[in-house]
């Protein structure tokens, strides 16, 4: 029993992990906050039902939220973050609320407000390994996520881009005057913030099969929760703070009730902000707050 | 006046306040995306007095204004800590943790929330409103409205001044928790109903970006910016299904033209000074 809620809990915390990663992405290479990114999220699962009610396969289909997400997510960099880059630190995350109230509104006007579902996938298979019930499409989600959580750690901490990303995150302007060029990094973090998000929607419509399109204020939310306790733009913290939420929630489901969910969840992330900001794992050095 | 315009008003005056909920809070350069939560305070409680107690609806507002706002110093405390994106991600944590509070506590109804509330009269909430602009003018004019302005632009100036940085903050809580708390019983017994679901953070971003979009630096910008955004959906009527997605890029398109808000301190006095003589 334990072991299956303990596995049911990983499978949920990867969604969440995937959109902190995006977050922390963003707030840890620019300092900035976006908003929006839960509605990135929530546009991604609708492309990939979309896609998948035209006939696409799984994989057509993460790949359709993936493209739309870093779409939209790069004309809030266009539209939310660039125009005010000498502002007050408030305004582009403002600016990016209103994002989210533009995209829930063109989601209800193209998907309608009722829930989506995402058509069932044919061929599941049912594995019991050491009493565990695993269905194979959760097999390809843990898959999916995992796989995706470490190429973007590859990527950040083993690659020339992700030293150039990293060294734009600690100081932008001497990483520019160093001959990194910054405008690049900041369209390639949105694109992959936004990629991730992607993911994350159409893992989380495939799982969970409904999908609405105010899903993605809950969820923008929950990664926030997941980047604090995880330690501010510190990216594994950020993945480890959003199983953690997982674990979390599925626990409370299991042994206490649903409706205490949000409370338990919420009261956590005051309750660290309060008294523990940097989280599980803190940043070393780079404090952006 | 007909009973939509009536209505119109009403949830103008209601966004007027949660605008002051929000300006007061900016004006000591804090900030905070959880005033939903004082709101939903002074809702559930004023519906609780009202419905439950059968007490007059203007004493229930009040006292639950006074509830909200011993809540709002509660939260000022802790967050003296905390600022930049910390003060943003903890006040929004607080709001989502009151409206879960909510779900989950049964005296007020749990998610369901209350049904008969009723009461809220056009000239109330005009009346509200009133008296809360007299008082924020009589703050600005004061010495705690310099004292505001002091902590806004420079702590530690402010400190060495001899202004209690931390009482400001505090005290600046308080006030928006006060106004939200109103706010909040005047929606509940106007909508008839109140139930967790209204208090979410949008509520409470709304209340910011009235604030930005208007203007930080005075409180008739709050007042301005609240005006023209609630009347902006109703003036997009002709837009149809469409109007809420105008509506969102009207905002992003303001922001990006004006990101220091339509009304200025400065823009006032030079049109204070052509009356002038």
């Amino acid at each position: 029993m334990l072991a299956q809620q303990l596995v049911n809990g990983i499978l949920l915390g990867s969604t969440y992990a995937l959109i902190a990663l995006g977050l922390t992405l963003v707030l840890g290479v620019f300092g900035k906050l976006n908003i929006a990114h839960g509605d990135v999220f929530m546009f991604g699962a609708f492309a990939g039902v979309a896609a998948a009610s035209f006939g696409a396969s799984l994989a057509l289909a993460i790949l359709a939220g993936i493209f739309v997400s870093a779409v939209v997510n790069v004309i809030i960099e266009r539209s939310c973050f660039y125009p005010l880059r000498n502002a007050h630190f408030l305004a582009p995350m403002l600016s990016t609320i209103a994002f989210g109230i533009l995209l829930q509104n063109v989601a209800t006007q193209i998907w309608g407000s009722d829930p989506s579902r995402y058509p069932n996938i044919e061929a599941v298979t049912q594995f019991e390994i050491g009493g565990i019930l695993l269905s194979s499409v959760h097999i390809v989600i843990l898959a999916v996520s995992f796989s995706v959580m470490l190429t973007v750690d590859i990527v950040i901490y083993r690659t020339k881009i992700g030293r150039a990303l990293r060294a734009t995150a600690l100081d932008p302007e001497v990483a520019g005057l160093l001959g990194v060029n910054t405008k690049n990094v900041m369209f390639i973090t949105f694109l992959t913030a936004g990629a991730l998000a992607g993911v994350a929607g159409v893992l989380t419509a495939v799982v969970y099969s409904q999908i609405s399109p105010l899903i993605g204020i809950r969820q923008g939310l929950i990664g926030m929760v997941a980047m604090v306790i995880g330690g501010l733009g510190n990216l594994r913290g950020a993945m480890i703070g959003g199983i953690l939420i997982g674990l979390v929630e599925v626990l409370n489901d299991a042994y206490l009730d649903a409706s205490y969910r949000d409370l338990i969840v919420f009261s956590l992330f005051f309750g660290f902000i309060i008294l523990k900001p940097n989280g599980l794992f803190p940043q070393p050095s780079g404090n952006r707050s | 006046m007909s009973i939509y315009m009536e209505g119109i008003l009403m949830q103008m005056g209601i966004n007027i306040l949660m605008a002051y909920s929000a300006f007061i809070i900016l004006a000591t350069g804090q900030l905070s995306l959880g005033n939903a939560g004082f709101m939903a305070i002074g809702a559930f409680c004023s519906g609780y007095l009202t419905v439950r107690l059968g007490i007059p609806l203007p004493i229930a507002l009040i006292l639950s204004a006074l509830l909200s706002s011993l809540v709002g110093v509660a939260l000022g405390i802790p967050v003296l800590r905390i600022r930049g994106f910390f003060l943003v991600l903890g006040t929004l944590g607080f709001g989502e943790t009151v409206r879960a509070f909510f779900i989950n506590f049964e005296p007020t109804g749990g998610a369901y929330g209350m049904r008969g509330l009723f009461g809220t009269t056009f000239e109330m909430v005009l009346l509200t409103v009133v008296a809360v602009t007299i008082g924020l003018w009589r703050i600005e004019q004061s010495r705690i409205g310099r004292a505001f302005d002091a902590v806004a632009a420079d702590e530690d100036a402010a400190q060495g001044a001899g202004v209690n940085v931390r009482a400001v903050k505090v005290m600046a809580f308080g006030i928006g928790a006060f106004i939200a708390g109103l706010a909040g019983g005047l929606s509940a017994h106007h909508l008839l109903y109140v139930e967790p679901g209204h208090f979410s953070f949008l509520v409470s971003a709304m209340a910011v970006l009235f604030v930005i979009l208007g203007g930080m630096q005075t409180f008739w910008g709050a007042m301005l910016g609240a005006v023209i955004f609630s009347l902006l959906p109703e003036m997009l009527r002709f837009m149809e299904d469409w109007r809420l997605s105008v509506y969102g890029a009207a905002l992003i398109i303001l922001m990006i033209l004006r990101p220091n808000g339509l009304l200025s301190r400065v823009f006032l006095r030079n049109i204070a000074m052509k009356f002038q003589f």
